[in-house]
């Protein structure tokens, strides 16, 4: 895989394929809904499904940028398969159930997200990455506050709203200075030594960075920016806290891989600096790994947890950038891939719960073993390899976690032993909290009125499909 | 001539006014304006380093560009703000960020 040229600015049109493509398309179906009425809506969901799916095939590729947009334009997929699967409240949502509105706006938004995605991974400035984070963002505060009946959901996108705006602010200002003390808003390493070098310089060019990586560090979900994180995946509709959990945690950890790209080449030149950004860093991510996997030990509801999950993960990733190695593009990616499978799978199963049982407590998933034990072996696989159990892909996203670290500890002059330790607690307290879900399901007594929970045919398959995967990439490592 | 420094001490009094309105106010309408506030002080700071830069006279004009695209966001969030805030009157009859408390551990 090669790793992302940052040298070369120069935009082709080919690159944007996807974007334009993604924007025409929310475009056409928001025409469509306006202007023809008779239009069967629930085939808007499919369409943006079918089509967002033909992208990820096209964008496919081995460059690492091909390979983001693929898995984007993938998770993008899941998730308006998702919304068509959660229709029946979307509908209730906008016009308390009686028309089929609503449908079309909730395929638009994800699909503009998507676009947005799309151009980040492109993106090589920081303008085109502002604009295109933006893009991300300014589409998920309307998808998070959707259901503007249910106080949940606008309590959810009100938040994120604040929240959100203010770590824009934070990158704007941050991006501001990169341009004062460097001279250009390109990353060039060239420009950037030369503005650490300069004693005049070098304050204003920390202070940018600080402010950009508080920025970056809030769509990526690190601490001290993750606050939202649980609030808002509890109360966006569950297709969005899916959206949210994969495609955009997606696009903040690709914005984090090109902003801190040119000190990936100076990582040899300017070492007391680098030891400083390797400290900040890896402190983010031992207090990531903390926050997320000991926060996410008392809780009930189930969307909650996968919040706290999701923080936690984002803190193994992290443990990736401490060691500002060029190589770091693939294992990034690899774990993005077993935690975005196993995340869509286990909201996709939530999101029939939601609908059948009217709860999302782990409490929901009571008796699923002997109900649907299928079902309940499908959701087993995707909360084992969340937990990082053998034999599953995310056993393998843990282990190269691991290795990563370790692989710099051998190094003279290593200066963050003491994340290990952390980490290990942090691994092994995942298998507490999420297999609070398995013992529901296969110890909990099922109520006496519970029906058997009926799966969709779509929830199956994909649900299948993504058992599939976790378990062919944890036994065979095509990827590791 | 003004100095750059005045420009850069001026954007970031404003700077700390907005991030000071945006954590301390209530009222999400104020939440916003502070909000809003910070980006306008971005933008003092990028013009006033985008002229900076230049040679002759002439500013680099990258920084002026985002600082145009800055002002469309900004215009987007509002719009998008000011909708959830109805929609939060609507389901509340209130606009106090102290009333957001369904959501907790």
């Amino acid at each position: 895989m090669s790793t992302i040229n940052l040298i070369s600015t120069s935009y082709t049109w080919e690159q944007f394929t996807p974007t334009f493509v993604l924007v025409g398309l929310a475009l056409l179906i928001l025409i469509a809904d306006a202007f023809l009425p008779r239009f069967n809506k629930k085939v808007f969901p499919i369409l943006g499904a079918l089509i967002s799916t033909g992208l990820a095939c096209f964008t496919a590729g081995s460059s690492a940028s091909s390979l983001f947009s693929t898995l984007a334009c993938a998770a993008t997929a899941v998730c308006l398969l998702m919304a068509y699967d959660y229709r029946k409240l979307v509908y209730a949502s906008v016009a308390g159930g009686e028309h089929e509105d609503g449908a079309a706006e909730f395929t638009a938004l994800p699909l503009l997200a998507c676009a947005g995605v799309c151009a980040l991974i492109r993106s090589r400035d920081l303008i085109m990455l502002f604009v295109a984070l933006e893009t991300v963002t300014l589409a998920s505060y309307a998808m998070a506050g959707y259901f503007r009946r249910n106080q949940g959901s606008v309590e959810a996108g009100v938040k994120y709203l604040i929240l959100g705006a203010v770590s824009t602010g934070l990158l704007v200002m941050g991006a501001a200075w990169f341009f004062g003390t460097t001279g250009s808003f390109r990353g060039d390493p060239r420009f950037v030594l030369a503005a650490l070098c300069n004693p005049h310089l070098s304050a204003g060019i920390l202070v940018s960075m600080g402010l950009l990586l508080a920025g970056i560090f809030f769509k990526a979900g690190a601490v001290p920016m993750h606050t939202w994180i649980p609030d808002v995946y509890q109360g966006a509709p569950t297709p969005v806290s899916a959206f949210l959990a994969v495609v955009s945690k997606l696009a903040g950890f690709v914005a984090l891989l090109i902003i801190l790209l040119p000190f990936v080449y100076l990582r040899t030149t300017v070492n007391d600096m680098m030891q400083g950004l390797i400290v900040l860093l890896a402190v983010v991510a031992a207090a990531t790994l903390l926050v997320g996997n000991l926060g996410a030990i008392p809780q009930q509801n189930t969307k909650r947890l996968l919040g706290y999950s999701s923080i936690g993960q984002a803190g193994f990733i992290l443990v990736f950038f401490v060691t500002l190695q060029p190589t770091i593009i693939s294992p990034v990616f690899n774990y993005l891939l077993a935690y975005g499978i196993a995340t869509l799978m286990a909201f996709f199963a939530l999101a029939t719960l939601r609908m059948q049982r009217g709860s999302e407590d782990i409490s929901a998933f009571r008796g699923l073993g002997k109900s649907n034990p299928r079902t309940a072996f499908m959701i087993t696989v995707s909360f084992a390899s969340l937990a990082g159990v053998p034999l599953t892909a995310g056993f393998l996203a843990k282990l190269s976690s691991f290795q990563a670290l370790v692989s710099t500890l051998i190094r003279p002059h290593h200066v963050v032993h003491w994340l290990l330790p952390i980490m290990i607690i942090c691994a092994a307290s995942g298998f507490y909290y999420y297999f609070k879900v398995l013992r529901a399901m296969y110890w909990d007594q099922p109520q006496q009125n519970d029906a058997p929970v009926t799966f969709s045919p779509l929830c199956t398959a994909v649900l299948t499909a993504g058992t599939l995967l976790l378990i062919v990439l944890g036994v065979i490592p095509l990827l590791f | 001539m003004t100095p750059l420094s005045h420009y850069l001490i001026f954007s970031a009094l404003l700077f700390s006014i907005g991030l000071g309105g945006a954590i301390m106010r209530r009222n999400v309408l104020v939440v916003l304006m502070g909000l809003e506030l910070m980006l306008t002080a971005a933008n003092v700071s990028l013009v006033a380093f985008s002229r900076a830069q230049g040679l002759e006279g002439v500013p680099v004009y990258d920084a002026q560009v985002l600082a145009l695209f800055v002002m469309a966001i900004a215009a987007a969030e509002v719009a998008v703000g000011l909708a959830l805030i109805v929609a939060m009157f609507r389901a509340r009859r209130g606009v106090e960020s102290t009333s957001l408390t369904s959501l907790k551990d």
